[in-house]
């Protein structure tokens, strides 16, 4: 079936209620799109542009600024690697391998999503402050973690463990291992089957994780607010500035720089619509349904 | 290249899937592995391949323990029920794939691979195939491209995992024809799991019919069909019938708890009484293809009788739906109940 086809076929009407009831409907949606979604967006952008370019300008130039911008890249540089190796290893091993304790690292892999970010936050203060458990000792060798960007580093990698694993584990499970025991049976070793044969399969859903990972990682605010302590110029990632400079009553400045993370998630929502619609003419399937 | 498997056994937690299996699959045979789902003749193949590991026991090749060689390294075909093709590479990568992966000093140059592949191609007459990608495939032809890529590695030894299950009677049909002509030409040592005893009966040299986790008889078809060593055969090859000693004595002769069987084409109709026969009332006839089915019942309970007569036969003595006729077989096996 061609896709225009498919496309008049989806719009099939199979439900019989009044005009007005449609109108009624759409309208209420609609209205809730735009109040929740649409104004708020729109006025991140207007502030930030609301007493013209150069203000903007100049508040995304602002040393402290770049910095922030800085310290966010960063972190999200090592967080997303670092969770796209674990992430893939983990769906790997757990879509198909047997082993004990499985449902163990499932529900532990789950742990940041069910952990307030704020209380992450307040866990590695806890392992690692100057009053907790490894605290002393990281004195001792003169390593500072909380308060810096290790910790920054580390919470952030905490709070976006899950995404790339459970974006994986699904589309991993419904392929089975078929495929990969063919290829060990054909003579692939284990890294040939994994290079040739199980990447090429999950490449779509794994950049799906990861552009969902990089937009949390950029975004978070809560945990690492926790651990960063708020030094201007050296710990603070964007979100932190923006709240600093909202409650300094520095509004275009605020708003210029959340105006970045705006324009991030637009961005990413871009990306994510068009690997889905990769994945979906090539065929690939995505969790969650998406293309069935 | 021979098989033999010594005293295997597969446990999954508390299931027993493979009881202390011994089999012996000689070299150039197509060998069957026939049984109900969960018999383990899928566990016991994939354990063959090295995709799964006994719990004890040994499997030799050509005499040789393969123990400490991993699937990748017993040079055996695996040909999945589901294909298991590589989705985004076309027909000819993936029959390529095999000769792709070896490593750098055993690898052919890229003509050399072009030939093979193509000569395999032409081999399950799919050449044609070549530039298409596996969803674009018929089932029927993906399990083709399967063993032709399966055959790329010359393998010494061909296992197929229930390789027609996902097709449908005709091209299952087809294609089972097609395996035996290719086994014909090739003659490496093959295995095959089947559920379907039809399947078994037509395409194997020999057949092991397995249930829970036992061997129940090893022989050629005919053996198996003729002369079947266990109830469980008898029940699981063709139709049957059974007649308890207890209400059937003139059947068992007499011998004290004993079942006998028989099978619906070995009973006799006639009008009239005969030595040793049993009145029946016909409950039902219907002509299917060739043959024509009866269904009897005996006495006044509901016990049911099943007769298959040939045409002409039933031609002879057509008879109809209440009728009373008498039944007499031509051939019983008696197990004790």
């Amino acid at each position: 079936m061609s896709l225009p086809q498919q496309l008049i076929n989806n719009r099939k009407i199979t439900t019989h209620e009044s005009k007005v009831v449609t109108l009624v409907l759409i309208t209420v949606a609609l209205s809730y799109l735009v109040l929740f979604l649409g104004i708020p967006l729109f006025a991140v952008f207007y502030e930030a542009l609301g007493k013209g370019w150069s203000l903007y300008w100049a508040a995304l130039q602002d040393p402290d600024a770049w910095s922030a911008i800085e310290l966010t890249l960063i972190a999200a540089a090592i967080a997303v690697p670092a969770n796209l190796v674990f992430g893939v290893a983990a769906a790997w091993a757990i879509a198909k391998f047997e082993f004990r304790g499985k449902s163990v690292l499932i529900t532990l892999i789950d742990l940041p999503f069910a952990v307030s970010p704020v209380v992450s936050g307040l866990i590695y203060v806890l392992l690692f402050g100057a009053q907790g458990w490894f605290g002393p000792w990281l004195q001792e060798h003169d390593l500072k973690l909380i308060f810096a960007v290790p910790g920054i580093v580390l919470v952030t990698i905490f709070v976006t463990f899950p995404f790339i694993a459970r974006e994986l584990i699904p589309l991993m499970q419904a392929q089975g291992k078929d495929e990969e025991e063919a290829a060990v049976s054909l003579g692939a070793s284990g890294w040939q089957t994994f290079w040739r044969v199980t990447v090429p399969n999950i490449k779509w859903g794994l950049l799906y994780g990861v552009i969902l990972c990089n937009a949390r990682a950029m975004g978070e605010f809560g945990a690492v607010s926790v651990v960063s302590g708020h030094i201007r110029g050296m710990t603070n990632t964007i979100p932190l500035h923006v709240e600093i400079l909202y409650n300094e009553y520095n509004f275009v400045a605020a708003f210029s720089v959340a105006s970045l993370l705006a324009l991030l998630a637009l961005v990413t929502l871009l990306a994510k619509s068009i690997v889905e619609f990769k994945a979906k003419s090539n065929g690939d399937r995505l969790p969650h349904g998406e293309t069935e | 290249m021979s098989i033999t498997i010594q005293n295997l056994n597969k446990q999954f937690g508390n299931f027993t899937a493979l009881n202390n299996i011994n089999l012996e699959v000689n070299s150039g045979e197509l060998f069957a592995l026939l049984g109900p789902s969960g018999c383990g003749k899928t566990s016991l193949l994939r354990i063959i391949g090295g995709l799964d590991v006994q719990n004890s026991g040994k499997i030799l090749f050509h005499g040789k323990d393969v123990e400490q060689r991993d699937a990748r390294e017993r040079n055996v075909g695996f040909v999945f029920q589901h294909y298991a093709l590589f989705r985004h590479m076309t027909v000819f990568e993936n029959v390529a794939f095999g000769l792709r992966v070896k490593p750098k000093k055993e690898r052919h140059n890229e003509t050399e691979i072009k030939r093979r592949v193509h000569e395999l191609l032409q081999l399950v007459q799919l050449d044609w195939l070549a530039d298409r990608y596996p969803a674009q495939l018929s089932g029927g032809q993906r399990q083709r491209i399967a063993l032709a890529r399966a055959l790329a590695v010359e393998p010494q030894i061909l296992l197929l995992d229930e390789p027609f299950g996902a097709l449908d009677t005709k091209v299952r049909k087809e294609l089972r024809r097609w395996l035996r002509r290719l086994h014909d030409e090739l003659h490496v040592t093959s295995v095959f799991v089947t559920h379907d005893q039809e399947e078994a009966l037509e395409v194997a040299d020999r057949i092991v019919v397995m249930n829970k986790g036992n061997i129940e008889q090893v022989g050629s078809p005919d053996d198996v069909y003729a002369s079947p060593a266990s109830p469980f055969v008898y029940q699981f090859i063709g139709n049957v019938n059974l007649f308890h000693s207890r209400t059937h004595a003139l059947w068992t002769q007499q011998q004290s708890d004993a079942v006998a069987y028989v099978r619906p084409h070995d009973i006799d109709i006639s009008l009239i009484p005969q030595q040793s026969s049993l009145p029946v009332a016909v409950k039902q006839v219907r002509a299917i293809g060739s043959v024509v089915r009866l269904e009897a019942a005996i006495g006044q309970d509901s016990e049911i009788v099943e007769i298959e007569l040939s045409r002409e036969r039933f031609n002879i003595t057509p008879v109809a739906v209440g009728d009373q006729v008498f039944i007499r077989p031509r051939q019983i096996k008696l197990f004790e109940a």
